[in-house]
């Protein structure tokens, strides 16, 4: 397996005034059979950054490297494979799941190997492989997805990106679908990119956690060190709106000024990033509560702190080596 | 405000029969219709006359009797004779051939270079495409009439310059066509699926954009064909087409028109020829265009099932075994009381009930909350109570009460007007429950207006006043605003404020946040408890959010199959629930604090089809505590006395995990969701 690595990737959609920047100068890596998740709010870039990945969205700067090599785009399957997020779009009405998994299977094998290869694919997501001549309508959305992830592993990819897997799907169908990419990953070593708007999918499943905001990684390091201790406030919002029935939440204090300011802050339009820290609009520690701190609104952070982390008021531990380097 | 009644979308959707027969069967009842079988039929006649017509009548249509020339109608010549004494009659049955002949074979060209035309900005990339794309634009602004007589000029006249001066005319048309339907297609995620796993841009093209975009070219291009026959007699008519000795209607028509005066037939045959094939196809064309749009909707909302019949409008006990009767606790007068509520469906094998003898109070203030997975009838629930349930769906129950009125008797009108002053609802997509033209403020002061009486100015007013008590910064100008101006959160805010216009007892919130993101979520859901607080209103908050419900709520209701499975106090959900499916449904929701080194717990098998309640406690197939009794009777939601209702033979039981066949893993591999 490998190693793929964003190396200040840039994607912009639209032309010249009316252009918008998706993903903003993102260096982030997926070590050798690491499982990155990536969090992040609706337009904060992630679904943009997969498909800049696997090559269905051109770059505007940057290079995407696998194993230290940019990715060729030939003919034949595409070393990234993508697992898309509705599964009910992303499997051909019109084709058996066999055909659809065996289209990609890698050309020049013969079609007794093919059949083979396909039945071999459908037990490894555990559906029967006598199912192959099944379309999609007869299945269910968590066997959908079971298809295609079988489908991307048919490619035999270096790297698999989980684009919100799990999100059209019901909860109790979402932990079949976890359960198994978890299995997959363990026994075959895939590095995955795993896209998730949801925290405690992402904790299940990812050994590191970069977090994205409008764009820009804020965030990125272990797991459980991100977790346990967020340095950005972003992330540190994003945990704490986590809803969570066993623990119940502590009420805001009507005391603190911060919160109700914040309450009120909305989320930033991608179109028009602000200056600075694009985060200091909403920020709990931002000029919005302590109105000295000017430099977030013209100076934009970088991630300089134990794990890498882009804010200027980071608690203020010592700055330790970066853990992702 | 109209609600489609499609409930069950996508985990559930049941096994629908195969891609094959189901395209058969669509065709097959696009024939079953009175215009589809007329249509049908006229084009059988048109198509064989042109096969067979020029066999059998072809003597007596070239048989010259200079005798009889220029006759009116009679027995031996039903329709009269030509100037050569041949049989017109004969000559119309016989010019069948050509005319159809020639006009298929102008849609032929037509379709082809379409589908050339409308695929190539698939193949050629990006640049090129475009190019292709405004040509076509060009084209298809440039009068169809002119294009064919300048092709008529360029090809000479005759038959062979018709024929590409109408399929080049009607290309370009169907080249947008194809266009528009394939771009469609290539954004769809199976089609990114196959470039990633490199199949070429050619077998893109052939696999997956057009077996998906056939069925509407069809249809286009059986229509096509009545517009390329009526074009190509327009030009032989006008001496443009066919040239004699040769005949088709055009040219027949033109033959019979100097001696209108003298014999009518001569020109009225080869017309009402001309109208009968033209109408054939367009018919045809139509019938099955709206019959396969027809049948695709129902198909979405109910997959096409033989199998029993459902029991005609519903007594509130018969299949579902003991009815739920006691409808649960509530503090004081309830401002909802429910009492065996149904809701009922034609479903094409008989009557389908998603919604099946539900009851539950809320009282004043109070926060009830309504989880299940997709398909379980909650959202149907909320519609039902909201009267928003639209045919051919049927709301019934014993009691259905808002604030002591009875909402199944009464007029409609003061229905309306009690549940737009003291009831409100707050839809999933904050994206589609404003009107997208008009501003934000004016469609909060409506409500006013219509149900209070307030003037512009006041209702204007109190739309300020009500935004800004959710919270909307800025009130005055974003009221002024365009939905589209506003984020999510702040539509979904907005959207509350709507409700607020009047004077709400009961908010119905059907899955408020879930097109939210996390943080955006927080706030709406602070923003429901703090207008709670406030205000002392009751929020029915449906939710597939097991979390979210807890959070918010004093009760929940867990409803599973269009039933209500389980009553309890929401903060005993997470670690005293006694139904085994909430227990599943709760064990199911990933928290931050879920073991890592063990698999997440998973509910078996799949949730039931409503078309397909099987006897007995709907969870029975799923659940680990199911003995015998469980898959015959039903169990009847009981309250134990301290107000908590769980329907369930087993409740509070733990299973054994010990016992084969009763692990929740224990599912054939096949089987699993």
């Amino acid at each position: 397996m490998s190693e793929l690595r964003f190396d200040d990737v840039s994607v912009r959609y639209g032309s010249r005034r009316r252009a918008m920047t998706a993903v903003d100068r993102v260096s982030l890596t997926v070590p050798d059979g690491a499982v990155v998740g990536l969090v992040g709010e609706s337009g904060s870039g992630k679904s943009t950054l997969a498909r800049a990945a696997v090559g269905l969205t051109p770059l505007s700067g940057g290079r995407i490297l696998l194993d230290g090599e940019p990715i060729r785009h030939g003919s034949g399957p595409r070393p990234v494979q993508m697992v898309f997020q509705d599964p009910y779009s992303s499997l051909d009405p019109r084709m058996t799941i066999g055909e659809s998994i065996a289209e990609a299977v890698p050309r020049g094998t013969g079609s007794a190997d093919r059949r083979r290869e396909v039945a071999r694919l459908l037990e490894l997501v555990e559906l029967d492989p006598a199912r192959a001549g099944a379309h999609p309508g007869q299945l269910s959305g968590g066997q959908r997805q079971r298809v295609a992830l079988a489908r991307a592993l048919a490619a035999r990819p270096a790297v698999v990106v989980a684009d919100e897997i799990t999100s059209a799907l019901d909860v109790s169908i979402q932990g079949t679908v976890l359960n198994l990419v978890r299995r997959l990953q363990r026994e075959l070593g895939t590095s995955m990119l795993f896209i998730s708007h949801n925290l405690a999918v992402v904790r299940y499943v990812a050994s590191e956690i970069a977090v994205m905001y409008l764009g820009r990684i804020v965030e990125h390091g272990p797991a459980e060190q991100v977790l346990a201790d967020p340095q950005h406030p972003y992330t540190r919002d994003l945990l704490a709106a986590v809803p969570d029935s066993a623990h119940a939440r502590p009420a805001a204090t009507a005391a603190d000024p911060a919160p109700t300011a914040v309450a009120a802050a909305e989320p930033a339009d991608p179109h028009a990033p602000p200056p600075g820290c694009r985060y200091h609009p909403r920020c709990p520690v931002g000029p919005l509560v302590h109105p000295e701190r000017e430099v977030c609104r013209t100076t934009e952070p970088t991630a300089d702190h134990r794990h890498a982390t882009a804010c200027h008021f980071a608690p203020a531990r010592a700055p330790l080596a970066r853990l992702t380097d | 405000m109209t609600i489609a009644p499609v409930p069950p979308t996508d985990a559930d959707q049941p096994a629908a029969p195969s891609r094959r027969s189901a395209a058969g069967t669509r065709w097959l009842a696009v024939l079953r219709t009175p215009v589809g079988a007329g249509a049908g039929l006229l084009l059988t006649v048109v198509l064989l006359l042109a096969v067979f017509g020029p066999v059998f009548w072809s003597d007596a249509a070239d048989t010259v009797d200079t005798t009889a020339a220029m006759q009116g109608a009679s027995g031996e010549h039903w329709v009269g004779t030509d100037a050569l004494g041949r049989d017109l009659f004969a000559r119309v049955l016989v010019a069948t051939r050509l005319s159809i002949g020639l006009a298929l074979l102008a849609t032929l060209i037509a379709v082809v270079l379409g589908l050339l035309l409308g695929t190539a900005p698939l193949l050629l990339g990006r640049r090129a495409g475009r190019l292709v794309t405004a040509a076509v634009d060009i084209a298809v602004a440039f009068p169809g009439l002119l294009l064919a007589l300048f092709f008529a000029v360029v090809f000479g006249v005759g038959a062979t310059g018709a024929v590409l001066a109408i399929g080049f005319a009607g290309a370009p048309s169907f080249a947008r066509l194809s266009h528009t339907l394939a771009a469609g297609i290539a954004d769809r995620d199976f089609v990114s699926a196959a470039r990633i796993a490199g199949v070429g841009r050619v077998r893109v093209l052939v696999r997956h954009v057009l077996p998906n975009i056939g069925e509407p070219l069809v249809v286009n291009a059986t229509i096509g064909a009545g517009g390329a026959l009526l074009a190509f007699t327009g030009l032989s008519f006008l001496g443009l087409g066919v040239q004699a000795p040769s005949y088709d209607w055009g040219r027949l028509l033109q033959d019979g028109l100097s001696g209108i005066y003298i014999h009518p037939e001569a020109a009225l045959a080869p017309g009402v020829a001309i109208v009968v094939a033209g109408l054939a196809f367009n018919l045809f064309g139509e019938a099955v265009a709206k019959g396969i749009g027809l049948t695709a909707a129902v198909n979405g909302a109910y997959p096409v099932r033989s199998g029993p019949r459902a029991d005609t409008v519903p007594a509130p006990v018969t299949d579902d075994g003991t009815p739920a009767t006691d409808p649960g606790p509530a503090a004081g007068r309830p401002v909802l009381d429910v009492q065996d509520l149904s809701v009922t469906f034609p479903g094409p094998g008989g009557l389908v009930r998603p919604v099946r003898g539900v009851s539950f109070r809320i009282g004043r203030g109070e926060a009830v909350g309504v989880v299940g997975e997709s398909g379980s009838g909650k959202s149907l629930t909320a519609l039902a109570i909201a009267r928003l349930v639209e045919q051919p769906g049927e709301v019934t129950a014993d009691r259905l009460e808002f604030q002591g009125t009875d909402l199944l008797t009464g007029s409609e009108r003061s229905h309306r007007r009690l549940l737009g002053t003291a009831f409100a609802m707050v839809f999933q997509d904050p994206m589609t429950s404003f009107n997208p033209t008009r501003r934000i403020g004016r469609q909060l002061a409506e409500v006013a207006e219509e149900h209070q009486g307030m003037n512009r100015r006041q209702a204007m007013g109190r739309a300020v006043d009500r935004l800004r008590a959710v919270r909307v910064p800025a009130a005055e100008r974003r009221a002024h605003q365009y939905p589209h101006e506003f984020s999510g959160g702040m539509r979904q805010r907005a959207m509350i404020g709507m409700g607020l216009m009047g004077e709400p007892t009961l908010i119905v919130a059907d899955e408020p946040t879930t097109a939210l993101d996390v943080t955006v979520q927080r706030q709406v859901l602070d923003l429901l408890a703090a207008v709670r607080a406030a205000d002392g209103v009751a929020l029915l908050l449906i939710s597939h959010d097991v979390a979210v419900v807890g959070q918010v709520c004093d009760r929940v209701l867990v409803m599973y199959a269009g039933r209500v499975v389980e009553d309890l106090p929401a903060a005993e959900l997470g670690t005293a629930a006694r139904h085994p499916y909430t227990r599943a449904l709760v064990a199911a929701v990933p928290d931050m604090h879920v073991d890592l080194d063990s698999p997440l717990p998973v509910i078996p098998g799949r949730p039931v089809d409503p078309a397909h309640q099987p006897p007995g406690c709907a969870y029975a197939p799923r659940c680990p505590l199911a003995s015998a009794r469980c898959t015959v009777e039903d169990p009847a939601l009981a309250d134990d006395g301290t107000g908590w209702r769980v329907a369930c033979w087993h409740a509070g039981e733990v299973a054994d995990l010990a016992v084969p066949g009763a692990a929740p893993v224990a599912v054939s591999l096949g089987e699993r969701a």
